[in-house]
């Protein structure tokens, strides 16, 4: 569920995408992506390593410029995001680009001077939580303090958009479990509008609301969470005699067939597939659980067509 | 925009240095004359080495380019700079202010000791204020179009070999002073190619991805 900030309509898109499409190299990356985060959603945008997450995030962050589409932050187009719109704007990126021969305090002065809001109390509050020193420089912390580093510079400026690229990657267990719940505390407190970027599924599955599936550049899942679940599943089918060649149904994600039996996953479950389902008279049909883990890797199979329409 | 200079001038404090070694090494060539059983007459041909020697340093401008913009591309600090709420544009206006700053070191206490040196040894004819007025502005433009050569070669160069080429253009520009002089015509050359450079490092900087 999604809900909306204060005084903001729940139809007010914070992040739109319509169309994008993106070329490195003539190597299509991004094709044809749209979707819209409303105000106050936590969207979590899942896809394995090099399905073009970070491309998207960099597009929207006016950092690269998109082949074609058009990508929106605040109401404002990412190539023209004028200050006022950037200093509302948290970031944090993958692999925490911080300045790395600064020290953290001089990297927190420019950071506090750049900045149209700089909430001293707040970001005081997280560098004692963290207990990150001042004195060092940024290449001399850990990954795990750079996170930490870079997430409380982006709470400090009270951000009505938070974009967190992959902020867990490269830390251990432990540090990306610590990470977590005080990303969540600081969000459950404020209530904004935050793009959660990662291939860690648990991670996701915590907090966010809304997800994205990316797979080859293509957008193969956008929906709530918890329609998702909903509209996956996974069914064991046992026939009398051998499996039917054909079940003539779309969305189809994934058929495997051993003897009798025919496992399948469909997109879109309806009375409508259960019914086409039933005219083959099966012996036995079971739903199997699926996890968002398990749903996702049925999702970025490569099979891309075949689940374009979930 | 003053932290954003303040930013840049600490993090290439080492061309400011320079500047002022230089130009303190450059003003010492001007005046010894002055000091050899006081030839006073020599000042004129202290003085013209001095400018030959500042017209061959503010090559080193390339380097202060190619420094600013290497650095910046290694460390991805524009990309940093950019979640901030800091636009590209003001990054680069930033950045070219610094270089302005940093050639007006090495040039400015040169003006400022001829000026002195010229009023007090050599013979009082007003040519020499227009004369004084095109060597430095020569001098300067020449020193920021080297600069500028640097700022492209430095954004767009992926190795030091590429970057040879701009060292090359930069070659040609401090050569120009020196075998065509001084002069209206050499300002003119010397506005225009500026105003190329800058449009076009304005172009790549505000264009590529960070």
């Amino acid at each position: 569920m999604c809900l909306p900030g204060k005084g903001k309509r729940m139809d007010e898109n914070v992040i739109k995408v319509e169309n994008l499409v993106k070329y490195f190299d003539g190597r299509c990356v991004l094709d044809d992506i749209s979707f819209n985060v409303p105000q106050g959603c936590i969207y979590g945008l899942l896809g394995r390593n090099g399905a073009g997450k970070t491309t998207i995030i960099r597009i929207l962050l006016g950092l690269e410029p998109a082949t074609r589409g058009e990508t929106s932050l605040l109401g404002r187009n990412s190539t023209k995001l004028p200050a006022k719109i950037r200093g509302k704007i948290g970031c944090v990126a993958e692999g925490h680009n911080l300045i790395q021969n600064y020290k953290v305090s001089r990297l927190i002065k420019l950071c506090k001077d750049l900045s149209l809001n700089w909430n001293d109390a707040s970001f005081d509050h997280l560098m004692e939580t963290f207990r990150l020193p001042r004195d060092r420089r940024i290449r001399d912390l850990s990954m795990g303090m750079r996170a930490q580093l870079n997430l409380a510079l982006a709470m400090a400026i009270d951000p009505e958009l938070l974009i967190l690229d992959d902020p867990t990657l490269g830390l251990d267990t432990v540090a990306r479990r610590q990470f977590l719940e005080l990303a969540i505390d600081i969000i459950q407190q404020q209530g904004r509008t935050i793009l959660f970027c990662s291939h860690i599924l648990s991670d996701v599955e915590r907090i966010a609301e809304r997800i994205g599936i990316l797979t080859a550049g293509k957008l193969v899942v956008d929906c709530s969470l918890e329609e998702l679940k909903t509209r996956v599943k996974k069914l064991r089918i046992i026939f009398p005699e051998s499996p039917p060649a054909d079940l003539y149904m779309t969305d189809i994600i994934n058929r495997q067939i051993q003897g009798r039996e025919m496992a399948i996953t469909v997109a879109n479950w309806n009375r409508q597939k259960q019914a086409i389902l039933e005219t083959f008279k099966p012996s036995s049909c079971t739903e199997v659980p699926m996890s968002l883990e398990d749903i996702f890797i049925e999702c970025t199979r490569p099979n891309p067509e075949l689940i374009e329409a979930v | 925009m003053l932290t954003l200079i303040k930013r840049e001038i600490r993090d290439h404090v080492i061309y400011f240095a320079g500047a002022v070694i230089f130009a303190g090494i450059i003003i010492g060539i001007a005046i010894t004359p002055i000091f050899e059983s006081r030839r006073h007459y020599r000042v004129l041909s202290g003085l013209g080495v001095a400018l030959t020697i500042t017209a061959i340093v503010i090559f080193s401008f390339f380097a202060m380019g190619v420094g600013q913009m290497y650095t910046d591309k290694n460390r991805k600090i524009s990309a940093f700079l950019s979640t901030l709420p800091v636009s590209r544009s003001r990054i680069l206006i930033a950045r070219i202010l610094t270089g302005t700053l940093a050639i007006l070191t090495l040039i400015v206490p040169q003006v400022i000791v001829t000026i002195i040196l010229l009023r007090l040894y050599a013979p009082p004819f007003p040519e020499y204020s227009g004369f004084i007025a095109e060597v430095f502005a020569g001098i300067f433009l020449a020193a920021f179009a080297c600069y500028c050569i640097g700022l492209q070669a430095g954004w767009s160069s992926s190795s030091i070999l590429s970057a040879m080429g701009g060292l090359g253009l930069a070659c040609i520009i401090v050569s120009l002073i020196l075998i065509k002089g001084f002069g209206l015509h050499i300002i003119v050359i010397l506005l225009l190619f500026i105003i190329a450079s800058l449009i076009r490092i304005r172009h790549l900087f505000t264009s590529t991805s960070l």
